[in-house]
Parts: structure tokens; C-alpha cells; sequence
């Protein structure tokens, strides 16, 4: 029996869907597996156990891996893990996996969940797992709406092809710090428009059409509705998408544990000045039965048996309720101050990036898009 | 010179992906005697951090890294 290969999406299928008992063996050296790893809510246990600790003492480490048990090897590219993974087969482990493409392939998985499917449209999410990101897909008739999309653009380029769709529209809710926005892969494949507000894209040098509050856009002829609703605060051209007066697309304005972090602009009393008219005068105001749907999630308990991140308004408020009750600026200003983290370097090079005025490498790019999310304050 | 390092071995290892220049570098270190001082050239971008880590666990020394281009150069010294 030799060390077989396996795909990042059947690692979700592990991880996500099902709780199958198996370890993962990351075989990447310490300081690359501190800074990202595998997460999963069914992943029991990960042993991190460099490559060349096989090469230098093969014996000593191979006793440290528990034998009769499925063993998935994660490496950064996939040759390390298949190299560790036949010496295991060697030994007489027999049901061993390399991860197809390494660490990378997980780190830009998608994986796309219905939300809701009725005669007049499909609502879809598509989970990021490795970001800890969501991006959501409105299919009305023939017509597609991406919204938030990550760096590979080909898989929603694939997704159009593949339903037989036409990608029209890309909504971003805002200049994102934290991940790297596939919208201009798509546009230039397909024409489609990419839709933002001006306060937050206004440096961009690609050509987008603005959006403002209340604007409402049409998804086919007479399809459903996508409601504008501009929610300043995490930046200033933060905008929420309400889908048919029912799912609220919220991007990083409204999470289901915590909220979007003012502070990554470097201006974080003005946009927590924002944030608080937001929450009081937007949020407070709208349908508590609105299903939010959020750009981000912090944890595996936001996560439905389904599989879906999504919960409603006046659930989230009342679970948040430091957030939403304090009705007092200074007091909401120190609170954001007091839970906020050291924003990730890269941040402000992806910055630059999603506004295009840079553009480097299709290899440094994936680099600088590994890792989780910091777009929440830690509450 | 009075810092030019002395190399018994030099290894060519461009070209070569993870595990490879990891696998070579410690069956030639093997090979030269406690004290000794061999270099090796490889364009693996995983390397950079796998070299250092490699020698921590191995109990050598790398005395040196050099970028060349898109390729590094290690000195490593057996301990």
C-alpha cells in the first residue's frame, strides 16, 4: 500500500461535514505552521513534525505517530508530505494521505454552501476556510451576482460556467485589508461591473461603478432585489447588501460574534464614530428577523449543522450586547480601543493591491493572502 | 580575506523541490568530517526557513546565507 493523494476539498469533507477520526500530520517547519495551520471543527488532533526530522532520525519519528489511525501529511507545496508519507507506508501504516498542491490549496479552497433556493433565486456562500472568509453568489434566471470575491477568481468564473450563468455584477462591501479581491480577474474575463462606493475605492485606478445608499439593483429583469445600505465604519464606504428584504449581506460591518474593527485605517476614533452611528441609526432600526450573512466568522460555533454562517439580526444583537447597548460615544471608542489587535504588516500592501496600484507577482500574491482574518474586535 | 569561509563540498542543488535539497544536504554532511564547512546552492523558496530549522534539529551550524539572484547559498558547518 502506498501514500495516497487527497484534495483540499475532501480535507473539508473531514473537517466540516463529517467527524471521522484521523490525525493530521503537518510535516512543515515549526515557525511556517505557527503562523497558519489547518483549523476545522472536527479536526481532533494535528501533530506538527518537520519533514527533516524523518530525513535526520526516520525511526525515532516515525514511533511518534500513532499507528492505527487515518493519517492526512500537509506540506507547503506536496513533495515533503508524500516523502513522509511512503516512509509511514513503509512502516506499515496503511491508510495514509498527501495533500494534493500543499498548504496553498487549503489556504484558497472554497467551498460553496446553499443558503437559500426558491423559485425565484439561490443564495449561496462560499466558505473560505483558510481565511476564516465568505463570499456569497446570487443566481436570478441566467444572471450572477458575486459578492466579496477572493483571489482565485477562477472559481467563480468556473461556477458561471459550470451553472451556466452570466457573471454581471461583483459587489464589494468594502476596500478589504485582509485578503487579496478577485473582482478585476473577473471583470476582465467576463465584463462584469464592479460595484463599490466611492469613499472607500475613490484611489482605485480600475474602472467600477459607485454605489450609494438606497440604490436598489435588479438581479435579471424584474428579479429579485439588492438593496444598498451604506454602513460606514470598519471604513467609511462600508456597504450592506439586503438581498430580496430577507438576507442581509453585511460584509465586515456586522459579524455574528463581535464587529468590524474602526481602527484598521489608522484612524480609529473618527471610524469608531462611524461605527456607533451605524449601529444606532442603521442596525438598531432594521427587522430583527433579517438573516444576516457576515464577511467573516471568528469561530466553529457561529457554524450551523448545514454548515452555514448565518443568524439572525436580533440574535446577534442580543448575544453582542456590549456592542449594541453602549450608547455612549467615548464609551464605545475606549471599548473598541481596549479589544483591538496589531493589524498584520501586509495589510497595507493588500490595501494597494485591492485599489490596484500595485500589482506584484501571481507567487507573491498567494503569499501574501495566506493566513486567518484580523478584522474583528476581540470581544 | 580574513572572513572567507573554507568549504570542503559544494552541492548544486537548484532545480530540486522540497524534500530533496533537505534529503541531499543531510546525506552529504554525513559524509564530511566535524568541523568542516560545505556550501550548497538552491533555488527551493521553502528553503530559507528549512535550512535553519534543518540545522537546529540536525546540530549543525549555518554560518552563513547568501542571496544569489533568485537562489540562496548556505554555509554549513558540521558540528
Amino acid at each position: 500500500m502506498e501514500a495516497f493523494l487527497y484534495t483540499a476539498e475532501e480535507l473539508y469533507d473531514l473537517i466540516f461535514m463529517d467527524s471521522a477520526d484521523f490525525l493530521l500530520l503537518d510535516v512543515r517547519n515549526n515557525e511556517e505552521f505557527e503562523k497558519f495551520n489547518v483549523e476545522g471543527p472536527y479536526l481532533k488532533e494535528t501533530l506538527n513534525l518537520p519533514y527533516f526530522e524523518f530525513v535526520e532520525f526516520e525511526e525515532e519519528s516515525i514511533k511518534k505517530v500513532p499507528k492505527g489511525r487515518k493519517i492526512r501529511i500537509v506540506c507547503a507545496k506536496e513533495g515533503s508530505a508524500k516523502y513522509v508519507g511512503d516512509i509511514l507506508t513503509g512502516a506499515g501504516f496503511d491508510d495514509v494521505g498527501y495533500l494534493a498542491g500543499g498548504i496553498g490549496t487549503w489556504a484558497d479552497l472554497l467551498k460553496p454552501v446553499l443558503i437559500e433556493k426558491n423559485d425565484r433565486f439561490d443564495l449561496y456562500q462560499f466558505v473560505r476556510p483558510g481565511k476564516a472568509s465568505l463570499s456569497y453568489g446570487l443566481v436570478c434566471g441566467k444572471e450572477f451576482f458575486v459578492c466579496d470575491p477572493a483571489r482565485t477568481s477562477e472559481f467563480y468564473l468556473d461556477f458561471a460556467k459550470d451553472h451556466h450563468l452570466e457573471l454581471t455584477k461583483i459587489f464589494e462591501t468594502h476596500l478589504q485589508a485582509d485578503y487579496i479581491s478577485g473582482n478585476r480577474g473577473i471583470a476582465n474575463a467576463v465584463k462584469a461591473d464592479i460595484v463599490a462606493h466611492e469613499d472607500d475605492f475613490s484611489m482605485a485606478v480600475f474602472d467600477y461603478t459607485t454605489v450609494k445608499d438606497g440604490d436598489v439593483i435588479s438581479c435579471s429583469n424584474d428579479g429579485v432585489l439588492v438593496k444598498a445600505i451604506h454602513t460606514p465604519g470598519h471604513t467609511p464606504g462600508s456597504m450592506s447588501y439586503l438581498i430580496d428584504d430577507k438576507f442581509l449581506i453585511a460584509g465586515d460591518a456586522v459579524f455574528i460574534k463581535s464587529i468590524g474593527r474602526p481602527d484598521l485605517g489608522g484612524k480609529v476614533d473618527e471610524w469608531s464614530g462611524f461605527l456607533f452611528e451605524t449601529i444606532r441609526k442603521v442596525i438598531l432600526k432594521m427587522d430583527d428577523n433579517l438573516s444576516v450573512l457576515p464577511g467573516h466568522y471568528m469561530d466553529w460555533s457561529e457554524m450551523t449543522p448545514e454548515g452555514q454562517f448565518i443568524a439572525s439580526l436580533g440574535v446577534i444583537i442580543k448575544n453582542n450586547s456590549e456592542i449594541y447597548n453602549c450608547d455612549n460615544l467615548g464609551e464605545f471608542t475606549d471599548f473598541i480601543k481596549a479589544n483591538m489587535r496589531k493589524q498584520p504588516d501586509v495589510y497595507a500592501e493588500i490595501r494597494k493591491i485591492n485599489a490596484g496600484l500595485i500589482e506584484p507577482s501571481e507567487d507573491e500574491q498567494k503569499t501574501m493572502d495566506i493566513g486567518k482574518n484580523e478584522c474583528a474586535a476581540s470581544t | 580575506m580574513g572572513d572567507e569561509i573554507k568549504t570542503v563540498k559544494s552541492l548544486d542543488l537548484t532545480g530540486l523541490a522540497c524534500p530533496m535539497p533537505i534529503v541531499k544536504v543531510s546525506k552529504a554532511i554525513r559524509e564530511v568530517n566535524q568541523g568542516e564547512v560545505l556550501e550548497a546552492l538552491t533555488s527551493d523558496s521553502g528553503a530559507l526557513a528549512d535550512f535553519p530549522a534543518w540545522a537546529r534539529t540536525s546540530g549543525n551550524e549555518i554560518l552563513k546565507t547568501e542571496a544569489e539572484g533568485e537562489n540562496t547559498r548556505f554555509f554549513i558547518k558540521k558540528n
